[in-house]
């Protein structure tokens, strides 16, 4: 796909954008945004195409539009904030936080700013100056970059981690985050600023917490991780480089025995750990109030990987 | 195992090993003697008024020059602005202004109204310069920190020690794993010492990490935070932007990654404290969700 074929129109309202765009890649990329540069490329990002839309008293609107290498990428971008008003472009209402809320969400508006998840594009559209003029003119570009796209599902590993552990155990969807960068993973949950889990583009990887609703009301989470590496080879070292880093005072137990009871499960200072190899996977539970609850988590996360026919 | 260096992880922040786990300078600097801490008082005062900035985004440069009078009578105990303006600098030196110019950028009246105070102190114009990039604190006798308020998605918070980035000739590396070594900059023998005042533009903050801001997390807080202790300066900086979060939310929304790099400028850099017992937090004007 290419900005030509997006048709975005000339005039929005009182918005008229120039003729050409600007065009940002990865070469220029810290010269358009600074250090901002290093969350798209921590994805599998192509190139950006910039456009200002100017108005003689309205302030100004930018339409940023992220070619990416594949949708997944586009929808790792989305994933990074679920906030925000959903927007619907087609005849279908705009999700809800419900079970289908990262499948179907394809576009969300707040303060100004539109983001969106269309095919390999992910979209930023901001006015400067909210109005209820400027906010129609920011959905009608929204529309305009989703029309006759295609709207492919959500990356293949999200839709592994399963909505509920039990009955008291329940993932955030509204927390989910796709990624293959570990400065990402940092922005989400901090774990080191080295790459201790060996990051690449190659690597897929998605985080959320598991809630746990007492009667008290107080909630208790714990953070879940699963990344995909390109083969168990990577994934095997991979582990054992986290395990070194993170945990160096512990002894590893690192196999590729899916059959056994074989994660790793440790107290640390903000709670316990759990951690196991799966195939070309590896799966990690942090922040758990007890063992039980690390146990259950990763189990669970594992059946689910096993009846997509994956992590063996 | 080829590589043993100890890794900086979040186990170290929550124990609080950081400057045990953090390694060697990049700039090739030693690190101070333990216990070091800079010079000066860790008193920070935020002064604050409805009217200074309204909700379409206009400054009122008059409101402006208020706070800025009562920011440093306040911070320096002196009785008006010239007194306030010559404790801190001498009528001789060239005094560079460091204003942030990305991501939440310092306010050009911001800017202003601080350089025309300084000229109405008796600073004249041509020793008075921009002093943001590369090398330009060199020519510099005294810096006034102007960062812009602001929460960063690869440090956590991205306000004072952040500020000082360029001076360092190659912010890149500090993007990454280095990000907790920022504190590191303000030792170069070219900054340490020269910072007089720290004036955090906080008219319209930015909260969450970005990289690139969202209008939803930008508030009118229509203030400015100062002192002399940049360590205490970022630290009330932070819990402001903490605060924010949580009320944004409804619930704790912890910074990620967590700002290692203030907890280090104090522990392993010497440049104050971030202990937030140990600051006197004195405010002033506008009290509504002042978020302390």
């Amino acid at each position: 796909m290419n900005a030509g074929k997006l048709d975005l129109p000339k005039t929005v309202g009182v918005w008229n954008r120039p003729d050409s765009s600007r065009h940002i890649n990865s070469k220029n990329i810290f010269q358009y945004m600074n250090g901002a540069g290093e969350l798209y490329l921590g994805y599998r990002f192509r190139h950006l195409e910039v456009f200002d839309y100017t108005s003689p008293d309205q302030g100004n609107i930018l339409v940023e539009l992220y070619f990416m290498e594949n949708a997944d990428d586009a929808f790792g971008l989305l994933s990074l904030d679920w906030g925000g008003e959903p927007v619907s472009f087609g005849g279908t209402p705009a999700a809800t936080s419900n079970q289908f809320f990262t499948a179907s969400t394809r576009a969300l508006y707040g303060g100004g700013l539109m983001r969106l998840w269309s095919d390999d594009i992910y979209a930023r559209i901001m006015a400067e100056r909210e109005t209820p003029t400027s906010k129609d003119a920011v959905f009608a570009l929204g529309k305009a970059i989703a029309a006759n796209t295609q709207q492919p599902p959500e990356p293949a590993l999200v839709k592994i981690l399963p909505l509920e552990i039990d009955a008291v155990w329940k993932l955030r969807v509204d927390r989910l985050s796709f990624f293959r960068s570990h400065l990402v993973l940092n922005s989400i949950y901090y774990l080191s600023h080295e790459n201790i889990l060996d990051f690449d583009l190659l690597t897929e990887a998605v985080s959320a917490p598991y809630e746990h609703i007492s009667n008290s009301g107080d909630p208790k989470r714990s953070q879940f991780l699963l990344v995909q590496y390109e083969n168990p080879e990577r994934a095997r070292q991979a582990l054992n480089r986290f395990h070194d880093a993170y945990l160096p005072e512990y002894k590893k137990i690192i196999t590729a025995d899916t059959d056994a009871d074989n994660q790793s499960l440790l107290k640390l200072e903000d709670g316990w750990l759990a951690y196991k190899l799966l195939g070309k996977y590896i799966a990690i539970v942090f922040e758990c109030p007890d063992p039980e609850s690390a146990k259950v988590i990763l189990k669970k996360n594992e059946s689910n990987l096993l009846k997509k026919g994956e992590g063996s | 195992m080829k590589d043993k260096k100890p890794v900086l992880t979040r186990r170290d922040f929550i124990r609080g090993t950081i400057g045990v786990t953090l390694g060697a300078s990049i700039l090739g600097l030693p690190w101070p003697s333990g216990g070091a801490k800079a010079a000066g008082s860790s008193l920070v005062t935020i002064v604050r008024d409805k009217k200074a900035m309204d909700s379409a985004k206009n400054i009122d440069i008059t409101v402006l020059e208020k706070m800025l009078t009562e920011t440093l009578t306040k911070v320096t105990g002196q009785k008006n602005t010239k007194d306030a303006w010559l404790s801190l600098v001498k009528p001789n030196d060239v005094i560079g202004l460091v204003p942030t110019d990305h991501l939440n950028p310092t306010h050009d009246e911001v800017v202003h109204v601080v350089k025309n105070s300084l000229m109405d102190s008796g600073i004249p114009e041509d020793r008075i310069r921009d002093a943001q990039g590369p090398r330009n604190a060199k020519k510099c006798d005294a810096l006034i920190a102007i960062p812009g308020l602001k929460a960063h998605w690869l440090t956590g918070i991205g306000t004072v020690l952040k500020n000082y980035i360029m001076y360092s000739g190659s912010p890149s590396r500090y993007h990454q794993s280095n990000s907790a070594k920022l504190g590191e900059i303000w030792n170069l023998p070219f900054v340490k010492g020269k910072t007089k005042l720290v004036l955090v533009d906080s008219l319209y903050p930015l909260c969450d990490k970005g990289p690139q801001p969202d209008p939803r997390y930008l508030w009118n807080y229509n203030g400015f935070i100062a002192g002399t202790d940049p360590v205490a300066v970022e630290t009330v900086c932070l819990k402001i932007i903490t605060e924010k979060r949580k009320t944004i939310r409804g619930e704790p929304w912890p910074l990620s990654p967590p700002p290692i790099c203030v907890e280090a400028a104090d522990k392993v850099y010497g440049l104050g404290t971030s202990r937030i017992e140990q600051i006197q937090i004195k405010h002033y004007g506008w009290e509504e969700e002042l978020l302390l």
